[in-house]
């Protein structure tokens, strides 16, 4: 890849923008930034960016309504930049339509991990859906989608059916949160009681049958208040 | 005006209730005439007890008196005072009153000065801790801010001077401290989601083992070469709580083990429940707590005067929000020296209003 990707920042807070700036120049990306959400509106629309980076807190707009406005005529991807206490904000923004959110404060690791995985999910689905055989892969485990197989160390585990739809679901969106309102209504559908006790109860069962460990996850992992974050696809 | 309102109609129903029963009552049984005094005077306690003041009471009797006389007496609608021990039913009618309205009045006052005094009590305690975590706060604040300023001013005074790896050294320096600033900030905000007034939170239901998990994963992303090892219950535990703030307490000893117990040996951290409660335990295997200390190591102001307090930056504080968070929750926390260190726990009642 010589092709730099390009990277749109909407940040209010000059240092934090500095700082995200510079440490995304020296990764060989191309950044351009606004201070607003009406700078940055117009931005996107005419830099066509790979990629935005969106703080929350913006002065003009409210981020939620950016998110919505952007989807409106594209899919790309979104990274939300949000504090720790506000889950809610958090599930509305993935809600809304972000792909992913970043916890301020964070550190350069994380961020660039988290537009990796952003950035190479946008273009799978760019080379229209994925070939139908494939298969997730991450440390000792494989799900096979053809099979309906998976296998932790090369033993095989057997899931009920609801348990196999959500790990898949989770799988498929390896790398990304999901909220448990988006997973509720992928497995039970859309007029499931959104009371998420049940899904708790499925998750602790696929995390006893393939975790060595229920507290202390390899492969799936529990984002407080939010939802469910899959380990990375190793195989993509 | 609106209570001298409100104690006419209580007084005057009172009165008319009572005559409907007493009617009633002399219609189905003629000849026990005695009682409908009774019906009278439980009507006048009921109406002192629900109206203000002496007027009230008084009125009630003189009225019922003279219903009594009126109505249910021989000579039937006359009033006749010469009736033989009249003089005695109405002295007694009227001391009761008189009796039982000093007494409400009584006690009502006292009500209202105990519930004042309760008030005023639990404001200075609430002022107290306060007082004291803004003390403790500033204290440990100006530790870090200090390191960072001072480091930060002396590289950029000597930056062309200072060989490359102290400059790291002054960097990491400054990286170390505003860590741990963070850390202080994070725990002052999750106290400003306890509700100030009813210092109440509001709970979902959680799953134990995934806030356990996502504690850990928050501490080895702060504290990376932190050696834990966890354990739940194969039961899958479902307990009513705020997760950011259990999450928070959970992060605090966590940190607090790895930070203080002067030992590399990992840290265990296991759940157990019984009937009623969920006990979730933070053991190291170090130097222990001071016994001097483990009394009021939740209490925010041990380290005050304490000669290591430098070198013991945050403990206090961090362990008083936990206290914080845990009574919230109706929960307790502990701490104890095990044979080979320190052991901190806290409870969650299985049960508990979710909302």
């Amino acid at each position: 890849m010589n092709l730099k990707h390009e990277i749109l920042l909407i940040e209010d807070e000059r240092n934090i923008c500095n700082f995200i700036t510079t440490t995304l120049r020296t990764q060989d990306y191309k950044v351009t930034s606004a201070g607003s959400a009406a700078n940055g509106l117009s931005l996107a629309a005419s830099g066509c960016p790979d990629l935005i980076l969106l703080d929350l807190g913006l002065p003009d707009m409210d981020g939620i309504d950016v998110i919505r406005n952007i989807r409106e005529w594209s899919n790309l991807p979104i990274i939300v930049i949000s504090a720790r206490t506000q889950e809610k904000e958090k599930v509305e923004a993935l809600d809304a339509g972000a792909d992913d959110y970043i916890t301020k404060p964070f550190g350069t690791s994380e961020l660039m991990a988290r537009i990796r995985t952003a950035l190479r999910r946008s273009t799978l689905n760019g080379t229209l859906a994925a070939p139908a055989g494939i298969r997730y892969e991450a440390k000792d485990l494989v799900i096979d989608y053809d099979r309906h197989i998976v296998t932790v160390n090369g033993a095989i585990v057997h899931f009920t059916q609801i348990e196999y739809k959500i790990l898949t679901f989770l799988a498929r969106n390896a790398g990304k949160v999901i909220t448990y309102d988006t997973l509720i209504t992928h497995v039970w559908g859309p007029f499931a009681d959104s009371n998420n006790r049940i899904l708790r109860v499925n998750m602790a069962n696929i995390r006893r049958k393939m975790e060595l460990n229920p507290a202390d996850p390899q492969y799936i992992f529990t984002e407080i208040g939010i939802g469910y974050r899959m380990i990375d696809n190793e195989n993509s | 005006m609106s209570t001298s309102i409100k104690n006419c109609i209580v007084t005057f129903s009172g009165l008319a209730v009572a005559t409907l029963v007493a009617f009633l009552f002399s219609h189905f049984v003629p000849e026990n005439a005695g009682n409908l005094s009774l019906i009278y005077i439980f009507a006048l306690i009921t109406i002192v007890r629900f109206t203000d003041g002496y007027l009230p009471g008084m009125v009630a009797s003189v009225i019922a008196v003279i219903c009594v006389n009126y109505l249910f007496t021989y000579p039937y609608f006359e009033l006749n005072f010469t009736l033989s021990g009249y003089p005695v039913t109405f002295l007694c009618m009227f001391g009761v009153t008189l009796l039982t309205s000093t007494m409400t009045a009584n006690m009502k006052e006292q009500a209202r000065t105990i519930a004042e005094k309760d008030k005023l009590l639990s404001e200075t305690e609430k002022e107290k801790m306060r007082a004291n975590l803004l003390r403790a706060v500033s204290h440990d604040l100006r530790t870090p801010l200090t390191g960072i300023i001072g480091a930060s001013s002396s590289y950029l005074e000597n930056s062309a001077l200072l060989p490359e790896e102290e400059k790291i050294a002054i960097i990491t320096h400054i990286h170390e401290d505003a860590n741990w600033l963070l850390n202080m900030v994070e725990n002052l905000l999750a106290v400003t989601r306890i509700h100030d007034r009813s210092s109440s939170v509001r709970k979902t239901d959680e799953s134990v083992e995934e806030i356990v998990s996502a504690a850990i994963m928050r501490l080895k992303k702060r504290l990376p070469e932190a050696a834990v090892n966890v354990a739940v219950p194969d039961e899958l535990l479902i307990i009513p709580m705020d997760a950011i703030l259990i999450e928070q307490v959970l992060i605090n000893l966590l940190e607090n083990a790895i930070v203080h117990s002067q030992s590399r040996e990992p840290i265990l951290c296991y759940v157990d429940a019984d009937s009623t409660d969920v006990t979730f335990h933070v053991k190291d295997y170090g130097i222990g707590i001071d016994p001097d200390r483990l009394e009021n190591i939740f209490d925010g102001n041990s380290y005050i005067g304490n000669k290591e307090s430098d070198s013991n930056k945050g403990m206090g504080i961090g362990l008083s929000i936990c206290k914080t968070i845990l009574t919230a929750h109706g929960g307790t926390i502990n701490a104890k020296n095990h044979a080979r260190g320190a052991e901190f726990y806290f409870t969650l009642p299985k049960e508990g209003g979710t909302q």
